[in-house]
């Protein structure tokens, strides 16, 4: 679920660099800079879960994140997958440099909405975390299909037709997503619950990067 | 212009050049020899293409695997992101002294 080159008229592409740099600042100014090495470990995995391929019939899709990420890092998430999005159209050709500000809002997003999900429905128990993050995995995947639809309005396309061979396509994605958000959410909620804190400060105060 | 009559006489030197050993062969060798040759060439050209279509069929997984992203992109990939949340948490640790 990549944008190519191209693909987008000149001024989603203008405008979805300029969304995508004010959030990435904006997130990147609520960092606390004791979390750095968390969003640094959630991008590389987010970097990575991109070349996990699930064969589905004759085509192949693969992992996304965008849920496990945002139930992760919150708000943050945005600043995690520009980076990842970048590096992996530098490194592995997945998607194009132009339509890098497409492609983050259409990842970003989703992870945002699926931090506040994750944070706001969370609750206290090991179950209920995992079921909670493996809902906002799939949750975060099928937006950014609905998101990939809208941006693709832009470059002439018909927003239902898209909307439906996105998420026909990531059907099986969207399930596996499901499950491996909930299996590591369940897992970090034992060994390492301090990693599914908020980690975002509304306060300005003890901002350094 | 001058070319033309040229290419006709190598032509037509060709043609009988051609002619003779057709007109050799058909006296010295025995009609079995030829069909043993030929089968044996058959079989040989039959052999070299069914290997050539292999060779063939290897450079385009080749081709394709060349374009997928290698471990070394992950690994560059993965270096770039610490690098880059390490050069943050040094500038951050050296903005709060």
């Amino acid at each position: 679920m990549h944008i190519s080159d191209g693909v987008l008229p000149l001024s989603v592409t203008i405008g979805g660099y300029a969304a995508g740099a004010v959030l990435t600042a904006w997130s990147a100014r609520r960092t606390r800079s004791q979390d750095l090495p968390k969003v640094a470990v959630v991008t590389a995995a987010f970097f990575v879960a991109s070349l996990v391929h699930i064969p589905f019939g004759p085509t192949s899709a693969h992992l996304l994140l965008p849920g496990l990420a945002g139930a992760l890092l919150g708000p943050v998430a945005f600043l995690a997958i520009g980076l990842g999005l970048l590096l992996q159209s530098l490194l592995f050709q997945f998607g194009g440099l132009t339509a890098l500000g497409a492609n983050s809002l259409m990842m970003g997003l989703p992870a945002m909405v699926c931090g506040w999900f994750f944070q706001t429905f969370k609750g206290r128990t090991s179950f209920r975390q995992a079921i909670v993050g493996g809902l906002s995995g799939a949750f975060g995947t099928i937006l950014a299909a609905v998101i990939l639809a809208v941006l693709l309005v832009t470059g002439g396309e018909d927003f239902f037709g898209v909307a439906k061979i996105a998420l026909a396509a990531h059907v099986p994605v969207i399930i596996i997503e499901g499950i491996v958000s909930a299996f590591t959410i369940g897992f970090l909620f034992r060994v390492k619950p301090a990693l599914l804190e908020p980690s975002f400060v509304k306060p300005v105060k003890s901002v350094h990067v | 212009m001058t070319f033309i009559p040229k290419g006709i006489v190598m032509g037509v030197l060709c043609l009988f050049l051609m002619g003779l050993p057709v007109s050799l062969r058909a006296e010295t060798p025995g009609q079995e020899d030829v069909q043993e040759m030929m089968t044996l060439l058959r079989e040989n050209n039959s052999k070299l293409s069914g290997d050539l279509r292999r060779i063939q069929r290897e450079i385009a997984a080749l081709r394709a695997d060349l374009d997928k992203p290698g471990m070394k992109d992950v690994f560059a990939g993965i270096g770039y992101i610490f690098g880059l949340f390490g050069a943050a948490a040094f500038v951050a640790a050296r903005r709060r002294e």
